[in-house]
């Protein structure tokens, strides 16, 4: 067990492909980190390049201390879990796990040992003697994180793991990986570009984006305080809304579109200098105004509205603006296609980012 | 619709079974043929069931030299054969696979030219470059023996081929999680590559072992010396022995017996072969 960092961490793919510049980071020894981003953001080229299985083009990588730059990903005391488990097929599940103990040349009570441990954590007592292929998915990948549990790494890594799995044993595996984590006290990199298997599982959540890291930090301060429009608009659901702010004259008039209003003095908008993007969240929406935080008023045309059961999602449109704004309620709430409604948004529930540079205000 | 099935079905079994005819009729003629005296097939009718002359054919064959055949027991022949198939077999396996695990997953300096310079040789069969590969052999003083008979045979475009496509197959992801457990090239190859090619590799086997054993040309012209002439070869010689008749009868008993060894190949490899066939285990 260790921590890991990375320094300024870039990767040029030949062909002059970019998929990853300047990422830093601390991962504190036993922390469960994820990465998370959109697809092709460069999550797994990050996570290859700490597992070894990708040259690092730029910048320092440092587990438990030591620069491992240039070392093999087996002389990293590194485990990794893959996204199609990648067993070996003729392996039974036992050899499977077997396999890497073998080649460090562990004495065989020992290997014995850690195997049955790691089955009866994972339940794969039944299961040591048969092929990966006589085994559903959900198996398969309990076995490849036995493979990794054997090894007795100084840092888990995994990348999408639970992304071939059905919804159903997805949430089943999820909360099995995090017991694992709190049982092995171990440090996790895990990859998803799942934001909800992101903010269930980390202690910390790395938000990339276009092969940068937009945000690092605790799944609800990435919630309460994005610090760009992307990571705001990435976590969470249904998304963030957005309105377009523009000053007319600077700190004077502010120019918001048809529909939206600023009923009463809202200090973060009308001290803007530039156009910003306001935005609130789709559960910060209330439809009675609020005592004392006059907020962003709208007024809107219902689209159509989602009946989730514990709550409805209403879709709606903003005269002044293509992009609808969608309002979480309470399940009781069922509104008409066409109907009017306004809903108000909170001083304190509105995050403004610069529209040039996407940052938080 | 029913009785259109029926005619349909009895047409195509009438066709299937005209075709299975035409296959088996001269390998039974050729059974039939190797149980009689020489007589009885120089004169017309020629026989279409077993003589009694079958136990005496088959011993002389395998036992004593028949001059029509340069005085070389059959089973001699068979056994260098044997050898040489073997030989072929095995060489060219090892050496394709190899050459097909370097290529595939290794980054050496001008990769895709030794892949394409490979490929290239699939347009030279033996036949082709059958005077310089002599002219080689003869410089390297292997002419009348099993070297020579093997090794000319050996390079294979088409298993080095074969083997690539295989490999391809091959999800990155098992090479990156062998890296991980610390397989290191050679335990990579050993413990994960072969095992997961052994269907590839007992198909390989039959055809590759029934190419070398069919072999005629390369071991005519490399051979002079009797000991080493194969079975193929043994044949030919006692169809053309000069001035007296064909001895039909051994012929067709040298051709009977010169047929089991790829039977007996084909009939023990089949389970893996097929097996290979219906069970994917990538
Ligand atoms: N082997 C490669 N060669 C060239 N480009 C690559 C390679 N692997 C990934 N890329 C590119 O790098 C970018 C990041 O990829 P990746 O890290 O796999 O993204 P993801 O966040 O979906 O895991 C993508 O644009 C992808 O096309
Ligand atoms: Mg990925």
């Amino acid at each position: 067990m260790a921590q890991v960092e990375i320094r300024n961490l870039g990767k040029v793919y030949p062909g002059k492909v970019r998929a990853v510049s300047g990422a830093s980071a601390d991962i504190a020894d036993g922390e469960f980190i994820v990465l998370v981003g959109p697809s092709g953001c460069g999550k797994s080229t990050i996570l290859r390049m700490i597992a070894g299985l990708e040259e690092v083009s730029e910048g320092d990588l440092f587990i438990g201390g030591d620069r491992v730059n240039d070392l093999e990903p087996g002389e990293r005391d590194i485990a990794m879990v893959f996204q199609n488990y990648a067993l070996y097929p003729h392996m039974t599940v036992r050899r499977n796990m077997e396999y890497g103990l073998r080649n460090e040349g562990l004495p065989k009570d020992q290997i014995a040992a850690r195997i049955a441990e790691a089955a009866r954590t994972l339940r794969l007592e039944e299961y040591l003697d048969r092929k990966p292929r006589q085994l559903s998915g959900g198996q398969r990948q309990r076995v490849a994180m036995g493979r990794a549990i054997v090894r007795e790494p100084k840092a888990f890594l995994f990348d999408e793991p639970l992304s071939n799995l059905d919804a159903k044993l997805r949430t089943q595996l999820r909360a099995e990986l995090r017991a694992l984590h709190v049982r092995l006290g171990a440090t996790f990199i895990y990859v998803t570009h799942d934001q909800v298997e992101a903010m269930s599982l980390a202690d910390r959540i790395i938000v990339m984006n276009a092969g940068q890291i937009e945000q690092i930090g605790a799944p609800l301060e990435l919630y309460q305080k994005p610090a760009t429009r992307f990571v705001a608009e990435f976590i969470g659901t249904p998304a963030m809304n957005f309105v377009e702010a523009r000053p007319v004259t600077a700190g004077l008039k502010i120019d918001l579109p048809e529909g939206a209003s600023l009923p009463g003095p809202c200090a973060m908008v009308d001290q803007l200098a530039a156009p910003a993007h306001i935005g609130f969240r789709p559960e910060d929406l209330v439809l009675e105004p609020q005592d004392g935080a006059a907020g962003l008023r709208l007024d809107l045309q219902v689209m159509f509205a989602e009946q989730l059961g514990a709550d409805t999602v209403i879709h709606a449109r903003l005269a002044g603006q293509s992009d609808p704004v969608t309002i979480r309620v309470e399940s009781a709430q069922n509104p008409a296609p066409g109907a009017t409604m306004t809903a108000y948004a909170p001083n304190a529930a509105l995050h403004v980012f610069d529209a040039a540079t996407g940052q938080r205000l | 619709m029913v009785e259109n099935r029926f005619y349909l079905t009895v047409l195509t079994h009438a066709v299937l079974i005209t075709g299975v005819f035409f296959l088996c009729f001269p390998v039974w003629m050729a059974l039939v043929a190797s149980t009689h005296p020489a007589s009885a097939l120089s004169s017309t009718p020629i026989p279409l069931w077993f003589g009694d002359q079958g136990w005496e054919n088959y011993s002389q064959l395998l036992s004593g030299g028949l001059p029509e055949a340069g005085g070389v027991p059959v089973g001699q022949m068979m056994l260098n054969s044997g050898l040489m198939a073997l030989g072929i077999t095995f060489g060219k396996i090892a050496v394709s696979v190899l050459a097909a695990y370097a290529i595939v997953y290794f980054r050496f300096p001008f990769r895709m030219v030794f892949f394409w310079l490979i490929f290239l040789t699939l347009m030279l069969p033996v036949e082709v470059r059958i005077l310089p590969t002599y002219d080689v052999i003869t410089k390297l003083g292997m002419l009348n023996s099993y070297q020579g008979l093997i090794i000319p045979l050996i390079a294979s475009a088409t298993a080095t081929f074969l083997f690539r496509q295989f490999f391809m197959t091959i999800p990155d992801e098992l090479v990156e999680a062998a890296r991980i457990d610390r397989a290191g090239p050679l335990r990579f190859f050993w413990d994960i590559l072969l095992p997961l090619s052994r269907t590839n590799i007992a198909a390989l086997f039959i055809i590759l072992f029934i190419y070398g054993w069919n072999q005629y040309l390369w071991p005519l012209i490399i051979t002079s010396d009797e000991s080493l002439y194969t079975v193929v070869m043994g044949i030919q010689r006692m169809v053309n022995s000069g001035e007296q008749l064909p001895v039909w009868h051994y012929i067709m008993g040298t051709a009977v017996l010169a047929m089991v060894p790829p039977v007996i190949v084909v009939v023990a490899m089949q389970k893996l072969f097929v097996k290979g066939l219906v069970e994917s285990e990538k």
